[in-house]
């Protein structure tokens, strides 16, 4: 078996494991109301970010990663930054550690095709 | 030595905070004029005004209740005209006052369809508070910005709207405009107390070619 494809299957372990890793429970909403309950990383921490007024302020950044063929076995396809406001766009909920729950839009998505995995960069929504 | 204390505010203090201060009567003025019309939401004359803060949009982070533009009045510069002062106790100041807006917006779904994206909120929302900031301060009222006598002039010297660095892709989405406001006042500076004189007298006598002599006495503390 190819290295890459290994890599790909590690994937399960790396990013999906609940028990022994890091996984956590994300829900993925696509455009049209699909649905898919999925195991990824997801971040959600402050920062410190510059507006360009010679102040640094802080800010907060939120992201998730997900495993290619989970979104495509869940019937997704790879969530993408919708910026026609005439659309949905593509949603992401997960909880925080102590359980808040948070609803976010997909503002980015950086797909690795070669490992199968996909960041997706997101900013807070009002659903 | 200067013989007193110097405890006194100087002129571009006493204009930032008149600034601000005009600022915050303005907007809670407009919102009261907007809520007289059932068409209009007050909300859009909103204005959170703080002075010389450095991180007034911290509220954005994760409280975000309240979503009206933050603004921020902070001294930037002084250039002094030489031309135009007195070497001894008048200083005329340029002064550039910045007038920070931060608008913020975010995402929210359209039932009917769609939804609102929040970086566009966050840019219109900013627009619109550094509008209405340069409309008050503009505003034939505030020819002197309140201080006759001690302003000469005020005049907008540039709108730059910033946004935060794209690598950051912060969850909130929050643009920053800038209004430098440049403002022209008199500064002052101590001065020697002048002493009096306790006594003067001169006499003055026309001497026998004609020519006239002045004398004078005087004393004077040593």
């Amino acid at each position: 078996m190819s290295l890459r494809v290994e890599a790909e299957a590690d994937l399960a372990f790396i990013l999906e494991d609940e028990v022994y890793g890091f996984g956590y429970s994300i829900t993925v909403t696509d455009p049209d109301g699909s649905v898919g309950d999925l195991t990824g990383f997801s971040n959600d921490i402050s920062q410190v970010i510059d507006p360009d007024t010679g102040q640094a302020v802080s800010g907060r950044l939120a992201s998730a990663a997900l495993r290619i063929s989970s979104l495509t076995a869940a019937g997704l396809a790879l969530p993408v930054g919708i910026a026609d406001t005439t659309g949905k766009p593509w949603l992401i909920q997960f909880d925080d550690i102590n359980g808040n729950p948070f609803t976010f839009k997909v503002s980015q998505s950086n797909p690795d095709r070669a490992l199968g995995v996909v960041i997706c960069l997101l900013e807070l929504y009002v659903p | 030595m200067i013989p007193a204390l110097i405890n006194k505010r100087d002129n571009f203090e006493v204009i930032r905070d008149e600034i601000a201060a005009i600022l915050v009567l303005e907007s809670a003025n407009q919102q009261e004029l907007a809520a007289a019309d059932p068409s209009k939401d007050s909300n859009d004359w909103k204005l959170r005004v703080f002075t010389e803060r450095s991180n007034p949009w911290e509220q954005f982070l994760n409280k975000q209740d309240d979503k009206s533009p933050l603004v921020n009045v902070w001294y930037d510069n002084s250039n002094f005209d030489p031309t135009a002062s007195n070497a001894v106790e008048r200083q005329k100041s340029e002064t550039v006052f910045n007038i920070d807006c931060y608008g913020y917006g975010v995402s929210s779904d359209v039932p009917a369809g769609g939804h609102k994206a929040g970086d566009q909120e966050a840019a219109l929302t900013v627009q619109r508070a550094v509008k209405l900031v340069r409309n008050i301060l503009m505003a034939g009222e505030y020819t002197y910005l309140g201080l006759r006598g001690t302003v000469w002039s005020r005049w907008p010297q540039s709108i730059t709207v910033f946004q935060p660095e794209i690598e950051g892709r912060q969850i909130q989405q929050v643009v920053g405009a800038r209004l430098a406001l440049r403002v022209e006042f008199n500064e002052f500076s101590p001065q020697v107390q002048a002493v009096e004189l306790e006594l003067v007298s001169v006499d003055v006598k026309r001497a026998e070619d004609g020519e006239i002599v002045a004398e004078a006495d005087y004393e004077y503390p040593l």
